[in-house]
């Protein structure tokens, strides 16, 4: 049996449908994400989980237990806020001890618990710094910390690595997944950011103006999309309607739109053999812009705009109005909704 | 050369303002002080009016009515705006808007106007609302609404009180417990500075005690009016020892603000101390 379970979960506030009939599950000691652009509903259904929310339709299912008419303070879930929200008036311990003196826990237990917390993110000797004294990344491991130190059901994180400059997030996703396994606690990450989701992440809930667009594991979802906003959201796919993608390549008409990943484009000088298995198409490149290691080319096929992915080798660069090749394999043009 | 300049400038101004401020004390301490003035100069300086003014028994009572008044209404307007403002963060944020407008109200409000408009419709009315204390109260609630809400807004607007409930919540705690514990402490800048602002408003309020309290309450300000009939200098003494007072009274409330501030830096420098070694 499933340990969270959403159903027929529905949320408005005034004329805007935020959730539209959301059921989904979570297993225990799993992490999970929901993604999704702004405004797609994935914080509102967080908040729902919490208790800061209460939904229109739909009952919500923890452990066993309908919570859906709980308070928040009755449903063992503890959540880390994309601007940490930690109480400026109290210390580092304090803040950490917050949530054991509301259970009012023995002083030395209390003690011992926020010690191991605050070992666990790595902030000993911080205890009587006050949050403003801290860094971005400290504040938001002393969120985690107190969130974790009442040891919750289930750990609900809002953007919380947002706010946070680029590598130090790389290294607070690791500590995060690392506390996850070493608790084993059920956590749900709500992003908007594609990598993180796929980095962090046992199953992907992929949301779009309320709906779950598709849900499924990492890669799965990356290599597989099964709707075209899936496959334009998690991986920059080049998503083609039906008739242009028949014209494009000569193919009998395909009802269906077409998702094509950009680095399993093959970009030549040269016309290669004709393969049965692969498109080949006489293209023109428009213009290339470097993405880290990689650079992206903009292909002109026919009356199409195909975006390239190339790994970055300054030797093999292709220049705007050059005439190239574009090799793409038939099983990675991906049907999609 | 440009910096000393402007240096220069700025110290000039600052010094033009304290003369200003400082001056018409100066002057009321001065003739405090002198003893006959009829001629250019006074016959000489005596202290006279002031052991006259601590020798009568009807100087004290004024004192303590005066500072019972000032402090009342404004722990009483504190209290009942925190709690109309928890109402606000947690439970109708939309709310805050028309806050702002019944707050704002009372700047517009002349003390007489107030004073009357309360007077005719109260006093006809069975107690406790025909209480003349219990009116005062009040009506000075009213007049510093405006000060106590700001002062408790601005520094809401500096924390996200919503959010820090929220996640008080979420540890357990009720959201007026979250509140008491966790938004209000953040908030005693501000109350302290408004609550300071309504205190000297209220101490130096002539027009709505005389008119609502009249000789149910005669608080200082009504005592030095009757004064100003006697003794010039002896109402200029009165002024100076008002004025230590508030002084007083402003100066406390600072220092202990800076002790508290003072105890929790020198706690963490301990602390930080001790984790270093």
């Amino acid at each position: 049996m499933a340990y969270i379970q959403f159903e027929h979960i529905s949320k408005r506030f005034g004329n805007n449908r935020v959730l539209t009939d959301i059921s989904l599950t979570v297993d225990e000691g799993r992490l999970v994400t929901l993604l999704g652009p702004s405004g797609c509903g994935k914080s509102t259904l967080l908040r729902c989980l919490a208790g800061l929310e209460t939904p229109d339709t739909g009952r919500i299912i923890l452990d066993g237990e309908d919570i859906t008419d709980k308070r928040p303070a009755e449903r063992k879930v503890s959540m880390v806020f994309q601007q940490y929200s930690l109480f400026p008036n109290m210390n580092v311990y304090n803040n950490v001890a917050f949530g054991l003196r509301i259970q009012k826990m023995p002083r030395r237990q209390q003690q011992q618990r926020v010690e191991e917390m605050l070992a666990m993110v790595e902030l000993q000797g911080k205890e009587n710094a006050l949050p403003r004294q801290l860094s971005g990344g400290q504040q938001q491991r002393v969120a985690l910390a107190r969130s974790l130190v009442t040891r919750p059901k289930v750990l609900l994180l809002d953007e919380p690595l947002s706010a946070i400059d680029a590598k130090l997030r790389k290294s607070l996703q690791q500590r995060i997944q690392q506390i996850q396994r070493q608790l084993n606690i059920t956590c749900m990450f709500v992003t908007h950011d594609q990598d993180e989701a796929i980095f962090l992440s046992d199953i992907i809930h992929l949301m779009h103006q309320g709906v779950i667009e598709q849900s499924d594991e990492p890669i799965a979802l990356y290599t597989n999309p099964k709707t075209s906003f899936a496959a334009s959201f998690i991986g920059n796919y080049n998503v083609l309607n039906g008739t242009a993608f028949a014209q494009m390549v000569g193919d009998a008409m395909t009802p269906h739109d077409v998702a094509v990943r950009p680095e399993t484009i093959n970009l030549l000088l040269d016309a290669p053999e004709n393969e049965p298995d692969r498109y080949v198409l006489p293209g023109e490149v428009k213009e290339f812009s470097p993405h880290g290691n990689v650079i992206r080319y903009t292909v002109r096929v026919g009356a199409q705009d195909l975006h390239a992915d190339v790994l970055f080798r300054s030797f093999k660069l292709f220049h705007p109005g050059q005439r190239v090749y574009v090799v793409v394999e038939k099983r990675n043009c991906l049907r999609v909704n | 050369m440009k910096h000393d300049g402007k240096q220069r400038l700025n110290l000039t101004v600052m010094a033009l303002v304290s003369v200003y401020l400082i001056l018409p004390l100066m002057l009321t301490f001065l003739y405090s002080l002198f003893q006959e003035w009829t001629s250019i100069l006074p016959t000489g300086l005596t202290l006279r009016y002031y052991a006259d003014l601590f020798a009568d028994p009807g100087f004290y009572m004024p004192i303590v009515r005066t500072m019972i008044i000032s402090t009342v209404p404004v722990l009483l307007c504190s209290l009942i705006t925190l709690l109309a403002m928890y109402v606000v963060v947690v439970h109708h944020p939309r709310w805050q808007k028309i806050m702002q407008i019944l707050c704002t109200v009372p700047y517009s409000l002349q003390g007489v106007i107030l004073a009357i408009s309360v007077l005719a419709l109260y006093s006809g009315l069975p107690l406790p609302f025909s209480d003349r204390i219990a009116m005062l109260v009040c009506t000075y609630c009213v007049l510093i609404l405006p000060y106590t809400y700001r002062g408790i807004q601005n520094s809401l607007n500096a924390i996200n009180a919503r959010q820090m409930i929220e996640a008080a919540q979420l540890l357990g705690c009720h959201p007026l417990a979250a509140y008491l514990r966790v938004v209000v402490p953040n908030l005693v800048s501000g109350i302290t500075v408004s609550a300071m602002l309504s205190v000297s408003l209220l101490f130096g309020d002539f027009v709505v005690v005389n008119i609502i309290g009249g000789s149910y309450y005669s608080t200082a300000q009504m005592y030095l009016y009757k004064m100003m009939f006697r003794s010039g200098q002896q109402t200029s003494a009165m002024i100076v020892i008002l004025f230590m007072l508030t002084l007083l009274i402003s100066a406390s409330v600072l220092l202990l603000q800076q002790q508290r501030q003072r105890n929790a830096q020198v706690k963490q420098e301990e602390a930080d101390g001790i984790h270093t070694v």
